[in-house]
Parts: structure tokens; sequence; C-alpha cells
């Protein structure tokens, strides 16, 4: 074997490595809707009942998430586990969250809903 | 009293109840010029920096937006914005925002 060949393959193999690397990596950091649906059980009990109102501190709607961009309930979320934003409930709720749940619920939340329910 | 006069009196009533919250859909309207600027026209905002507010629950966009006049939420952008608004106008735009067709309750 001539050297010009074997630096070819070796470069060929790490291209290789180097692009199913980054696909595997591309797969995670999107959120992903079906995910976000398995994992939103904390959610559902407030914002997912239509007229729920919190209690404490003050009553009023807990907001729609339905349609919401994805990318501000993740900022929403982040700002909860960074204490940003107070609310106790999100705040507890956030700070069980790794990026990847969160990206996962926005999309989730993100996508449109066939009927607009009020 | 008669019970005529105490229906008639209910009746008046909820009719200018009713006319009261369209009139507080349409005075948000009018005021709502600047918000649209990030918001987008009717609260559909275009880019995710900003959240959609059309058809958000009514009183969840007046609690937030007496967050961010009294400082308990803080947001640079719209601790300016609020400056502006009386608590008229927060109710108004609130009714106005909420009427809007866009998110949705999702279980």
């Amino acid at each position: 074997m001539n050297h010009p060949q074997k630096r070819t393959q070796i470069l060929t193999s790490m291209l290789c490595a180097a692009a199913l690397l980054t696909l595997a990596m591309s797969s995670h950091a999107a959120g992903d809707s079906q995910a976000g649906q398995q994992k939103n059980s904390m959610c559902q009990g407030c914002h997912g009942i239509p007229g729920y109102r919190t209690a404490y501190p003050e009553v009023y709607s807990v907001p729609k998430l339905g349609g919401q961009h994805a990318d501000y309930i993740v900022a929403a979320l982040k700002a909860y586990k960074s204490g940003d934003r107070v609310h106790p409930s999100m705040v507890g709720i956030a700070a069980s969250l790794s990026d990847q749940d969160m990206q996962d619920l926005a999309a989730y939340y993100a996508a449109a809903t066939p009927a607009a329910a009020k | 009293m008669n019970k005529t006069a105490i229906i008639l009196a209910i009746a008046a009533i909820s009719l200018s109840m009713q006319a009261q919250a369209e009139g507080a859909v349409e005075a948000g309207k009018a005021k709502s010029a600047t918000c649209a600027a990030c918001h987008g026209a009717d609260g559909n905002s275009p880019t995710a920096m900003f959240p959609k507010l059309a058809g958000q629950q009514q009183d969840y966009l007046l609690h937030s937006l007496k967050a961010y006049k009294s400082g308990k939420r803080k947001n640079p952008i719209m601790a300016g914005q609020v400056t502006s608004l009386s608590e008229a106008d927060m109710e108004n735009l609130a009714a106005y925002f909420a009427a809007q067709p866009g998110l949705a309750v999702k279980y």
C-alpha cells in the first residue's frame, strides 16, 4: 500500500466519523414534539385544563401554550430556572427540566392544534 | 317592585355590560398600534423573541401588564412600554388581544 492511498483512507474515515457524530448530535438538539407529549404530565394539570386558574400567589388564568412560539416557551422555562421569572410553581417545575426536556415540551406545545378550545 | 321592573332592570344591566365589554375590545384595538410592532398585527407575533398574544387568557394578559408595571416581572423592553399605560388601557389591551383568534389550551 503506498502512502497517498492510506492518507486518503484515513481522511475519508475521519470525515465519515465527523459527519455521523454531527448527525447524531443534531437529531437531539431540536425539540421532538412526540417526546414532549410523553413528558408533559406536570404541565397538563394547569396548562391543559380550560378555565384553570392559579390560586397562589394571585388568582388568574394559567396562560395558554397551544400555538405559542417554541423558542419563547424555552426562553420562559429557562427564565424560571435561572430565577429571572419568579412564579413559585413554575420555578419548581423548570428546575426539574433538562434543556432537551424544554426543547421537546416547547415543540409539543408550539405545534398547531386543529381546534381552538377556549 | 314588580317582576316586570326587575326583569327589565336585569336586561338593561346585562346589555350595558355587553356593550362595555365590546367597548373594551375596540378601545384596546385603538391602543394596540405600538404593541403590533413587536407582537404582530392582532397579537400574532412572527418572531419567537416576542410571544404571541392573540387569544391569550384575558386576565393573564392583564396580570402580566401589571407585573411589568410594578416591576415584579422584569423585562427592559416591556417595562418601557407599560409606563405610558393607564389601568384602563391595560384592561382594554388585555380584552382586545384575548379576543383575537390564536392561542389555544392544549392538553
